[in-house]
């Protein structure tokens, strides 16, 4: 008895009846061929079956005879099957936010710009809309100060932005004339790249040198000197 | 490392290892599957991937097919030769196996070299992310199951673990029925 | 699928694996490169326990600057904008998956599995290893996120692009990088363990184990482990285009270049919300072990538990865009999830009811696990109820992404990786390590856990149905929410954090003391049916001298005609 597991665990593991693999080969070759002729004759329901049609028979034909799924246990089979349908679910799911690009009381305008674009663009057809959608980085020096460092160093740079009543130690005046006299533009540079604590001030200053390039950041920085009175 | 007593018992009906291969599979059919089911969502939802598409090389990926067919033959093969207790054979049907796996690997870096002189690279446009991402994926899992089909077959010649042979059979024909689907997603459909 | 009963005790491997354990290991090889489902589980729940600290700790920060805004931290400092934001993406990413999936279920399940089945290790031990050494370089690679340059991740735990996708949003891009690739490795971990699980509880059963005989907590963590096989896929796939998204300028998530932002919510939440369940069962059937035992009772109805927590499973993967009603979804779509989300409620309140059923008439015995458990009844019974209004598309426009929320979660998490992991550890203790825990000090720190944490949580229902916003670093720059009634339940809230905090350093004292100075256990303190307490206490390496064969279900409590109230589930008779 002390050898029982070892006999069950291959119990069916024996020598079963293998079809003849060469022939399933054979078949699916000529299957390949087929898929690969179909687009050739243009029509594009010809196309779908052929492609996608011939890839299920195909991925049939590898699962039953190669991988021995006609003869492995029920439950392997409902198993894969099991995870397939939690794929259509999936689909099923999502499709209906992101493969449409409009429902009820919804549009995605984002997308249909870029389709009407990149269809415009393979016609040969010249872009209607020459510049990209609006990014953070193509706004100017002070829509960045209004739309990041307004909350707290306030509209007119006095440091009373609306976040700033509840800071400690208070953000800065850029309109205090002494705040200038110990600094440099290359200071204030480094400030708004690397934050507060790069210069041993309050680390209530992000640093923003993942927000802003170089070029933004020297045009930032020549912004809050127009604040000094 | 001894083998404890919990590997050889088989309350399922079916071996351990082959248990897990299929549980290996499964999870897989969810990863690939999440990933596909993204890429066909968008392919349908934007007409102009069809013209992204059509750069991609129908040639190469079906050769491709064609020797992972093949490579899924001798790896089928390669069972039948362990169940007959043939581990030398198995052996070298399993390196013969790799080779496929080499040569599929050889033609998709060909391609993939010459797309990107071509400027079609990963971040050019959804299409291409998606295309290297998937076809990107499939690639890491064969180059695993080549890595792991060598050690099986140094076992095999050996006449060692046969039943793995048919283990990682297992694996490869699921790599192969991936790729199956992969080609006319990626490639057929323009 | 029931083999004939066997006698295993002349297995050869027996034996040899047993001597084995007791000679020449070094410390390297016995606690750092074990294959013993054992030591793994150790290192999961220590592992697990360390990261609870550090989120724990960040809980305290970032409170404490709610409740004092501005105000330097004992302990931490000034918690800036940009810290707040890193503390509590990173909060909330690691008491989820690294310390509720760690214990609940790497670390119980590598225990409780092959000792509950009674066989000798899991099928796989290299894979074991394997798979908990995955995730300690994925804990690593978070823990060194956080001292990246610009700090760890801040695009809050959901990830959600584009303010995940690119770092001219989230201001963190070392941070953000890591955070995707530890997270991608912890689910590779677990997919290898989730493998080995159902593996060995399908295949390597004792003689005469069979299904309906298996005990539940083993029921919950392979039906767990499947729904975390079956939903992570598409989220692993999701991760590594969030990451191209992050680091090599692709699109995938960018409307403006043909991506979709909600795709990532989609493959996030078909994930996230079978996650909930992938940790809320194992703690279902941790409380069913415990109060079986404690009540002396069979549990009411061991099938009705066992095919609910299947409809659950189930009916899981059919709710989850729940969370995205207001994420500009389809309105007819959020319709069909809301119907799914009240259906998910009536199998977990069906096995609430069953678990009461149990205790009704019992001899109940209130011991420190048995208080966990009846605690763990108590408090889901709040996260659950409070979910109804979250899960109706129209009550949730009103209430998402409020503090009503984050109260409904942490309702339903702090329950099910706090309370049902001590109502875990402190049953097993004497098993795990061979001595007993504190009683009186287990009490203490119950009362001390379960008080504060209402405390805690109770307030933030009232803030949330006021409109307090989640994620807001001070409430003291909005003149409708700087109200001082709101801020005195803030204040409320943290001071119970804070008490709560306090009482954890009674249950690490009693751990410690009791794992080096406790009373010695014997093999079955509790009187309790299942295989582990069969085995000696600890469990030497390859845990029973003799491997057992099963003859009975596992709640066998208070059979008729017999001298004990319990009934072994080995015992020949």
């Amino acid at each position: 008895m002390t050898t029982h597991e070892n006999t069950a665990a291959h119990a069916d593991h024996g020598e079963h009846a293998h079809p003849n693999y060469i022939k399933v080969w054979g078949i699916l070759v000529v299957l390949l061929v087929v898929s690969v002729c179909g687009p050739m004759l243009g029509i594009q329901a010809v196309t779908i079956i052929t492609a996608f049609g011939i890839a299920v028979v195909k991925a049939y034909l590898v699962a039953k005879n190669f991988m021995h799924l006609n003869i492995e246990r029920r439950f392997v089979v409902y198993l894969l099957l099991t995870m397939l349908a939690f794929m259509l679910l999936l689909f099923g799911g999502v499709a209906p936010d992101v493969m449409r690009h409009s429902g009820r009381n919804w549009e995605n305008i984002a997308a249909k710009a870029e389709i009407e674009r990149a269809l415009a663009k393979a016609s040969g057809v010249a872009e209607k809309k020459p510049a990209e959608p609006a990014t953070p980085q193509a706004s100017s020096a002070a829509d960045n100060y209004k739309s990041v460092c307004a909350m707290c160093h306030g509209e007119k740079g006095e440091g009373n932005g609306v976040a700033a009543l509840s800071m400690t130690p208070k953000p800065a005046n850029f309109a205090d004339p002494a705040f200038w006299q110990t600094r440099d533009k290359a200071h204030v540079e480094k400030v708004i790249r690397e934050g507060g604590p790069a210069v041993g001030k309050s680390p209530l200053m992000a640093p923003f040198g993942a927000r802003f390039n170089a070029q933004e950041i020297s045009a930032l920085a020549d912004y809050l000197m127009t604040f000094k009175k | 490392m001894q083998k404890p007593i919990a590997t050889t018992r088989s309350m399922a009906g079916l071996p351990t290892g082959r248990l897990a291969v299929w549980w290996v599979i499964a999870s897989e059919i969810v990863i690939f599957g999440g990933l596909l089911v993204s890429y066909i969502m968008h392919r349908l939802g934007h007409p102009e991937w069809g013209g992204y598409a059509s750069h991609t090389n129908t040639w190469a990926g079906a050769f491709n097919t064609l020797v992972l067919l093949s490579s899924s033959l001798s790896a089928v093969l390669a069972h039948q030769a362990a169940e007959r207790g043939d581990g030398k054979k198995a052996a070298l049907l399993l390196r013969l196996t790799c080779l496929g796996g080499a040569t599929f690997l050889g033609v998709k870096a060909l391609e993939w070299s010459h797309e990107i002189r071509q400027g079609f690279v990963l971040s050019t446009n959804g299409f291409w992310s998606f295309y290297y991402t998937a076809a990107g994926l499939h690639a890491l899992h064969v180059i695993a199951g080549m890595i792991i089909m060598l050690i099986v077959s140094r076992d095999a010649s050996k006449g060692r673990e046969l039943q793995r042979v048919e283990l990682i059979g297992i694996y490869w024909h699921f790599v192969d029925i991936v790729w199956i689907f992969l080609f006319p997603l990626l490639y057929i459909a323009k | 699928m029931a083999e004939p009963a066997t006698a295993h005790a002349q297995h050869p491997h027996n034996g040899a694996g047993h001597d084995h354990a007791h000679h020449d290991e070094g410390f390297f090889k016995k606690y750092l490169w074990s294959t013993d489902h054992k030591m793994i589980a150790f290192q999961y729940l220590f592992t697990g326990m360390l990261m609870a600290i550090i989120g724990g700790y960040f809980a305290y920060a970032f409170r404490m600057q709610l409740a004092y805004p501005g105000a330097s931290v004992p302990g931490y400092g000034t918690v800036s904008p940009a810290d707040y934001l890193m503390l509590v993406t990173n909060h909330g990413t690691i008491m989820i998956f690294w310390v509720a999936m760690p214990v609940l279920i790497a670390a119980f399940g590598n225990y409780l599995i092959p000792l509950m089945i009674g066989c000798d290790d899991m099928v796989f031990p290299r894979l074991n290893r394997l798979s908990y050494q995955i995730f300690l370089l994925s804990a690593i690679i978070l823990i060194a996120s956080f001292f990246v340059p610009n700090g760890g991740f801040s695009g809050a735990w959901t990830a959600y692009p584009p303010l995940s996708s690119q770092a001219a949003y989230h201001l963190t891009p070392w941070g953000a990088s890591l955070w995707v690739l530890a997270v991608a490795l912890e689910f590779v971990a677990f997919l290898m363990g989730g493998i080995n699980f159902v593996t060995t509880v399908m295949n390597s059963r004792a003689p005469g184990m069979t299904p309906l005989r298996i005990p539940m907590v083993i029921w919950m963590i392979v039906i767990a482990s499947i729904l975390f096989m079956a939903s992570v896929g598409p989220l692993v796939a999701g991760a590594v285009l969030l990451l191209f998204d992050q680091v090599l300028g692709t699109h995938v998530y960018d409307p403006n270049h043909g991506g979709d932002p909600l795709l990532w919510q989609h493959l996030f939440w078909f994930f996230g919300h079978p996650e909930v369940y992938v940790v809320l069962l194992p703690a279902m059937g941790v409380v069913a072990e415990v109060i079986t035992v404690f009540a002396r009772k069979k549990l009411f109805a061991y099938k009705t538990v066992l095919y609910t927590a299947i409809a659950t499973g189930i009916i899981s993967f059919f709710v989850w865009a729940h969370h995205q009603f207001v994420a500009g979804i389809d309105p007819r779509m959020a319709n069909i999830f809301t119907v799914t989300t009240l259906i998910i409620s009536i199998p977990i309140a069906e096995m609430v009811f069953v678990y009461l059923a149990t205790l009704i008439g019992g001899s109940i015995r209130f011991t420190t696990p048995m208080l966990w458990a009846l605690g763990f009844l108590g408090a889901f019974l709040v996260g659950g109820v409070t979910g109804i209004f979250l899960g109706s598309s129209g009550s949730d426009i009103y209430f998402h992404d409020t503090y009503f929320v984050v109260a409904h979660f942490h309702f339903t998490f702090f329950p099910i990786a706090f309370i049902g992991s001590f109502a875990a550890i402190t049953y097993w203790f004497p098993k795990m390590f061979g001595r007993m825990m504190n009683e009186t000090l287990g009490k203490i720190h119950f009362w001390g856990t379960i008080i504060p944490v209402n405390g805690i949580f109770l307030p933030l229902f009232i803030a949330g149905l006021a409109g307090d916003h989640r994620r807001i670093y001070s409430y003291m720059n909005f003149p409708d929410s700087a109200k001082p009634f709101l801020q005195d339940l803030r204040i409320m809230a943290t001071v119970s954090l804070c008490v709560l905090i306090a009482f954890q350093f009674v249950f690490l004292y009693n751990f410690i003391v009791s794992l080096l100075r406790g009373p010695k256990a014997d093999k079955n303190p509790w009187n309790a049916n299942t295989l582990e307490w069969t085995a000696e206490s600890p469990p030497p390496h390859g845990n029973f001298a003799e491997m057992p064969s099963v003859h009975r279900g596992p709640y066998e409590y208070g059979a008729p005609g017999r001298d004990q109230d319990f009934w072994p589930q080995n015992a020949a008779n």
